[in-house]
């Protein structure tokens, strides 16, 4: 019994080092993108005088004087320039007009020498309760504005969801584009893997070597690598135009390069990989007798291939399909380097917000999206790898 | 070559090579319909690559296979309509039992109704028409072999192929399917031909033997024949155990030889084949021919021994017995009396028990 | 006879795209040209020149090996570790916190790199080389992990047994019979942990400041900003290296197969 408890706590002891690790440095990060995504406290911890009064507020009759009094103290005691324009894009965002709004009232608010009896005297607007609404809207702690926006849908001044005009739908248009080119970067590589595993298969020798050393080498050279030499080839001047104007197949470069082609010829040949490996490994796994057995039994070989090759065989396209669509959508470097500015994927806008443009709270939703997505596909191909084939 | 009417497959010179390895020599082979016959031999001794030619998986370097007096070299497989079993059964695990015997005959585009009815018999030929909806992992290897069976059957196929079929199944099963196979051969009337390593197996079964060595025949004929009138001596070695002594001929009347040993005895013994007066010859002795006796008795043919070793092996007793000039073996029946080591012993056989082989 | 003949010319093919572009990039490393086009006008080392002089490229070669090393040590010893926990079968949540140790070559990079630039901000760590290098580790970690697993799922747990039975204590039994025979498994993982954290860039394009550029990254902005064929240089040592690489790991497999 000793022993036993002794070998756990052993276990659990080199188990702990990473665990921690990945804790603080792999699933705090997601969590902490993902509270990026519903946090809010922009306007919150700029005003925590309001914070009290509003909350006694019936949200529909104009301010009274103790909320004015309130915000008007709040504001004042504001010294951080950045964090006040966090709140006006914040508050500009919720209600148009704040931003003019804001500007006056700090404003009159910093003349000291002839101070403003109230926000009403400022500007008329202060007596509107829409702003006020806005206001007290923006001062809850959480937001699922980020994450609605994400899939183009926010709320409307009833707070109900709806879909944002089609000016602003953005987001949804580069979902759909994300899983367009994953899905025809998949089926490309199942076109190409399927048979190439099969070929590979029935090989033996220095030739099933070649055919699979053909997909390994390119397997473990570097992304950059590969992605520089396609790079490379597709260019203008690259190897592929100047080959075809040579032999006379063209009279002018084809655009080959910062578009779609360029982007789905690059990517299949990255995953191309990902796609023949598991195919290959469930082909190795069929019994070699079974075709001969589906001629004997009077099958011909069409016939018997789509019987009982590849039914058997479905489960490896499954799988290599899965592997390469995940590792698809979440593709950043060679849409980057290779694709135009219409053929650029989820991964790059939320590159775009969390480096470009210092919105986090956008980067955040727009990766739980990917994050969700990427995990549920992953939940597929880990049940569908895990199942025991059917045989002993 | 004259083939003899009744003949239904046949061999004629057939040869196979894999690169520059020669698996089978200009062969030739007849089989009758409605015959059982057994290709016995070691492993890589071309019974299974003729096998895997007559099923059409492989094509000869050279020569002919005829179906029924028509050369089938040319038909691929899955015209070639004959029923294969195959030594890991090749079940097709994505179907389930009653799919896999169906499969043959969805192939001929049988009715659904007519193939519905001769899977229920197929299957309830072999008993198993309770796991129809299994899947074959879920079976036990004796019943995926009765699988196998059904689905090489149920199409009645014009010959059925077996390779190794029983190898995987462990002893007691494997006797018992030895019996089911050969009651259905009977029953149905099939023509079977089946390989196997297992000596005991080619003879509990089949009509004829062939003895496979290195690509050639070595002797063709019933499991009396080959075990007991071994036409060399691979064959008297490969079936069964026996006892081989060196000896020169002294003389030949008519289907019996004198033969001197080395030890200086003279043995009398059938012969197969021809043999001349001088020649040098191995004589084959069974272990279970041979008597012993601690005086010497009327057998025709007695050896003056000296037992080395005795053991008690349950069904018989193993006597290890040494002359002047050969070791012997002798298996006596369990009622036989102890022979302790050192024992004079005459050990004693008759001539139509041994049998000389020219070398 | 076609089917055959179809069959030899896809092969063909697609082991032309396979292969071809790698094979292209490299003569380009030695052009003597300044643009990254065919026909070469004439051959010269002026590029691995530029690699190891520019000041832009020197750095990026020196910050890869200090951040590349730093990876494969702490996700060795961290990974290795935790492998030698998962053997316990007796373990509650095994297959989770495997697939934890895992997950991390599923999720997508720049969902990470978010994550990991807020959270290393919070520490204060954003470009910094720990930064970088505990980024690179999270990714590196599972290949590390996938390796070690293997190459103990492969030792026959009856000669530690034996090892026990002899007298060994279970430190010695690790040290003398269960470590050695891992061993090729671990080496096989500090190499791809090298070669994954040589590879990164959208990590290191969320954490790392411009002090920490690696060679992954200044050839990404390379390509993106002005291409030369300095690019090909450093694909020519890093085509080189996967050779090497990929040396080490058969050699380091065949040296697993000979032990079973």
């Amino acid at each position: 019994m000793t022993a036993g408890r002794s070998k756990t706590g052993r276990s659990l002891l080199l188990l702990l080092p990473l665990l921690l690790f990945l804790v603080g440095f792999f699933v705090w990060p997601l969590f902490s993108m993902m509270s990026q995504s519903i946090s809010d406290t922009a306007v919150l911890r700029l005003l925590p005088r309001s914070t009290e009064v509003l909350a006694g507020w019936d949200r529909q009759s104009p301010p009274t004087p103790e909320m004015q009094a309130a915000l008007m103290e709040d504001l004042k005691a504001v010294d951080d320039d950045q964090a006040l324009g966090d709140m006006v894009r914040r508050l500009n965002s919720a209600r148009s007009g704040f931003r003019t709004l804001m500007g006056k009232t700090t404003t009159a608010l910093g003349d000291t020498t002839n101070p403003p009896a109230d926000l009403v005297s400022i500007d008329t607007r202060w007596e509107k309760p829409e702003f006020w609404l806005a206001i007290a809207d923006a001062l809850s702690p959480l937001t699922d504005r980020n994450l609605l926006a994400a899939v183009d849908l926010g709320r409307n001044a009833a707070g109900e969801i709806e879909h944002l005009p089609a000016d602003k739908s953005v987001n949804r248009v580069i979902l759909v584009r994300t899983f367009w080119i994953a899905a025809l970067v998949t089926f490309a590589c199942a076109c190409i893997g399927f048979p190439y595993a099969m070929i590979a298969a029935s090989l033996s020798g220095w030739k099933r070597d070649l055919m699979l050393g053909a997909v390994l080498l390119p397997l473990w050279t570097s992304l950059l690598v590969r992605t520089a030499a396609w790079f490379i080839l597709l260019q203008e001047r690259g190897l592929i135009n100047e080959l075809l104007q040579t032999i006379g197949l063209i009279d002018s470069p084809l655009p080959l390069i910062f578009n779609r082609t360029g982007v789905i010829i690059a990517m299949t040949h990255v995953l191309l990989p990902f796609m023949v490996l598991p195919i290959y490994s469930v082909l190795l796994t069929i019994p070699k007798n079974l075709m001969p057995a589906a001629a004997s039994l009077g099958a011909h070989p069409l016939r018997a291939f789509l019987r009982v090759l590849l039914p058997l065989s479905l489960r490896g396209v499954a799988s290599g399909s899965l592997l390469v669509f995940i590792s698809a959508i979440g593709y950043y470097i060679t849409p980057a380097l290779i694709g135009g500015p219409g053929d650029q994927m989820i991964s790059s806008i939320i590159a775009f917000y969390a480096t470009g443009s210092a919105n986090w709270g956008m980067a955040g939703a727009l990766g739980v999206v990917l994050l969700v997505a990427t995990l549920l596909l992953y939940s597929v191909y880990a049940r569908l790898s895990a199942e025991e084939p059917g045989r002993r | 070559m004259e083939h003899s009417v009744a003949e239904f497959i046949r061999f004629d010179r057939i040869t196979k090579f894999y690169g520059p390895l020669c698996v089978v020599e200009n062969l030739d082979l007849g089989i009758e319909k409605g015959e059982f016959v057994s290709l016995l031999g070691p492993s890589g001794s071309g019974k299974t690559t003729l096998l895997m030619m007559l099923a059409g998986f492989e094509q000869p370097t050279s020569g002919n296979i005829l179906l029924d007096g028509t050369a089938i070299n040319d038909v691929p497989t899955h015209k070639r309509d004959m029923g294969v079993v195959f030594q890991s059964y090749a079940l097709f695990p994505h179907m389930s039992v009653g799919e896999n015997v169906a499969f043959p005959l969805q192939m001929r585009g049988l009715g659904k109704a007519d193939i519905a009815g001769r899977v229920a018999r197929a299957l309830d030929m072999v008993q198993l028409s309770a796991l129809v909806d299994r899947r074959p992992s879920q079976l036990s290897g004796g019943q995926q072999q009765r699988v196998a069976l059904s689905r090489a059957l149920v199409f009645e196929p014009r010959v059925v192929l077996m390779d190794e079929p029983l190898g995987a199944l462990d002893k007691q099963l494997r006797e018992q399917m030895q019996l089911d196979i050969r009651d259905l051969h009977r029953r149905l009337g099939l023509t079977i031909v089946f390989v196997t390593h297992d000596q005991s197996e080619a003879l509990t079964m089949s009509d004829r033997v062939a003895v496979f060595n290195k690509g050639r025949i070595e002797q063709i004929g019933t499991p009396r024949q080959v075990y007991d009138e071994p036409a060399t001596r691979f064959v008297a070695e490969f079936i069964g155990e026996t006892n081989l002594v060196e000896g020169v001929v002294d003389a030949v009347q008519g289907q019996e030889a004198n033969v001197r040993l080395v030890s200086g005895d003279s043995i009398v013994s059938a012969v197969s084949g021809t043999v001349t007066p001088g020649q040098t010859v191995f004589l084959s002795i069974r272990p279970e021919r041979v008597d012993l006796s601690e005086i010497r008795g009327d057998a025709r043919n007695c050896l003056e021994t000296e037992v080395t070793d005795s053991v008690y092996q349950g069904d018989h007793l193993r006597v290890q017995l040494q002359n002047a000039a050969h070791p012997l073996i002798a298996k006596l029946s369990r009622r036989s009396r102890e022979f302790p080591p050192g024992t004079k012993v005459f050990a004693g056989f008759s001539a139509g028990d041994c049998r000389v082989i020219a070398p | 006879m076609p089917m055959k003949l179809t069959k030899f010319a896809f092969a063909s093919l697609t082991i032309l795209f396979l292969i071809a572009p790698l094979i292209a990039i490299l003569p380009l490393a030695f052009t003597s040209s300044v643009i990254l086009t065919y026909p070469i006008p004439s051959w010269s080392l002026r590029w691995f020149e530029e690699l190891f002089t520019a000041d832009a490229w020197r750095r990026a070669i020196v910050n890869s090996l200090i951040i590349g090393s730093g990876t494969t040590l702490l996700a060795t010893v961290l990974g290795t570790a935790a492998s030698l926990g998962l053997r316990n079968r007796a373990l509650f949540f095994r297959g989770s916190i495997r697939t934890l140790y895992l997950l991390p070559m599923v999720v997508p990079a720049v969902v990470l790199g978010v994550g990991m630039q807020v959270l290393l901000a919070g520490f204060g760590l954003t470009n910094s080389y720990a930064g970088v290098i505990i980024a690179h580790t999270v990714v590196a970690v599972p290949f590390v992990v996938v390796s070690v697993t293997g190459a103990l799922a492969g030792i026959d747990e009856r000669v530690e047994l034996a090892a026990e039975s002899l007298g060994a204590s279970p430190l010695t039994v690790f040290r003398r019979v269960t470590l050695p025979l891992a061993l090729p498994g671990v080496l096989s993982g500090a190499v791809l942990a090298f070669a994954t954290s040589l590879d990164e860039v959208v990590l290191t394009l969320f954490v790392a400041g411009p002090n920490q550029r690696t060679l992954a990254r200044q050839m990404f902005s390379s390509i993106r900003e002005n291409i030369s064929p300095a690019i090909a240089a450093a694909a020519f040592l890093f085509i080189a290296a996967t050779v090497l690489i990929g040396i080490v790991v058969v050699l380091s497999r065949s040296m697993l197969a000979k032990q079973r």
